[in-house]
């Protein structure tokens, strides 16, 4: 359990380096890092989910051609909102969840404009809206299909 | 007394921490590009290294795995005997076409490698950028095959980026597209200099074009060699709109890159001696 979190990453950034590509819609792709950050925080203290946000976001930064630091704020923030919020925001059914997952990748995103407005200038609004609102869109549906999927469970067995 | 109260508020210290952490390394790198966003970034891109490698390794076998299946499915229909020649004659030809292709582009790389003077080094596609925003590719090879920071990438249609990252084993490579990069640009038909900027959208804009200008739909850009990183006469696109604004110095023109960017495969690395760091092409620390 101590290594899940390191190797869930390593796979998060298998998966959005190299597998993305392929089911990419008009070159706009899920943001896979913020589903491991979300999926994480709601069984985590918020501390330690601020610190895999942290850790998360660095490490999207750094295979990213954007600034350091700013996945990595975002999505310290989440993590810690995220857990924080996760009892309160619970929920088993199926619309509450896509609101939910679709208001964590809009804010992500709103953050994002915020923080690369105020430190590359603002960027065209036709062009940000053409690739915020897919982005936010397309991982929220992932994060969505992702939670449908019924987990694993062991085989049990009688007992003689 | 102090720890105590760090540690009785500690969620509030982390918090704080880590955000002000990524707004220094933001604020940092945005202003003065220092030695320690240079070495988070290396130290991170080399520990994931190996994971995207052996991903874009399997991800190959795997695809080739798949596709022998899929042909396989489409011959069972036949007898045994015929299924088997058929699956042989449909892998052969698969690797065939794979091979001619592959060949093909190969030898386009070659031409142009024949046609200058300068050094080249073939590297492979293996990852692209984590993010919507920005426009970067992994490559792999690294700073032990030569390559440096700032090094021209092409590919046989034209200019690609350049590099942007190194490690020992694999580069990032700002794409020309990418909203932060820039490039010296020149009209091919009139000799009209402008500078070619990557945007969010799909294609490049050319800025800073005299509004009396010759520009027209259809124009070839190359590269200027105005600054050092990229050598004068690749080609970079064609112009596809031209926008004159009354009362403005400047006109601007959309280009259709002359690279498909979003298929790059293979890339050659331009092994220029004395490339100036951060001259002509875009990027943060410019701002």
């Amino acid at each position: 359990m101590k290594w899940a979190f390191p190797l869930t990453l390593l796979a998060c950034v298998a998966v959005q380096t190299v597998l993305l590509d392929f089911v990419s819609v008009a070159g706009v792709r899920p943001d896979c890092f913020l589903l491991l950050v979300l999926f994480w925080a709601p069984h985590a203290r918020p501390e330690t989910a601020t610190l895999q946000g942290f850790v998360a976001g660095l490490t999207q930064d750094a295979l990213s051609g954007g600034p350091l630091g700013l996945k990595a704020f975002i999505l310290s923030l989440l993590g810690f909102l995220t857990a924080r919020l996760s009892r309160r925001l619970a929920t088993e059914k199926p619309l509450p969840q896509f609101w939910l997952l679709l208001a964590a990748a809009g804010g992500a995103g709103l953050l994002s404009v915020g923080l690369l407005s105020f430190f590359l200038g603002p960027p065209p609004l036709l062009a940000t809206l053409r690739v915020v609102v897919p982005e936010i869109l397309y991982t929220a549906l992932l994060g969505f299909l992702v939670l449908r999927v019924p987990p694993v469970q062991p085989k049990r067995t009688r007992p003689a | 007394m102090l720890w105590r109260l760090i540690a009785k508020h500690r969620r509030a210290v982390i918090l704080g921490a880590t955000l002000i952490a990524s707004f220094l390394l933001m604020t940092l790198q945005v202003r003065h590009d220092p030695a320690v966003v240079a070495f988070t970034r290396q130290a991170v891109l080399m520990a994931v290294s190996p994971v995207i490698k052996v991903t874009a390794v399997a991800l190959g076998s795997v695809g080739q795995v798949w596709q022998d299946y899929i042909d396989l499915r489409t011959v069972r229909k036949e007898n045994l005997q015929l299924r088997r020649e058929a699956a042989i004659r449909e892998r052969r030809v698969s690797q065939l076409e794979e091979q001619a292709l592959e060949t093909q582009r190969l030898q386009g790389l070659l031409a142009i490698r024949d046609a200058s003077r300068a050094d080249f080094l073939a590297a492979r596609v293996v990852g692209r950028d984590t993010s919507n925003w920005f426009k970067t590719i992994l490559i792999d090879r690294g700073s032990s095959a030569g390559i440096r920071r700032n090094l021209p990438v092409i590919a046989p249609d034209g200019l690609v980026g350049r590099v942007f990252e190194v490690t020992p084993t694999l580069s990032k490579v700002q794409l020309l597209t990418d909203p932060v990069s820039a490039a010296g640009g020149l009209v091919q038909r009139t000799r009209v200099a402008g500078i070619v900027f990557g945007n969010l959208e799909a294609g490049l804009v050319v800025r800073y074009l005299p509004q009396l200008a010759d520009v027209a739909v259809g124009d070839e850009m190359i590269t200027s060699g105005l600054g050092g990183v990229f050598p004068k006469g690749i080609p970079v696109g064609r112009v596809v709109a031209v926008e004159r604004r009354s009362g403005a110095l400047f006109q601007e023109a959309t280009l259709q890159p002359k690279v498909d960017l979003s298929r790059l495969e293979e890339v050659l690395i331009l092994l220029q001696p004395d490339a100036p760091a951060g001259v002509e092409a875009g990027g943060l620390r410019q701002k």
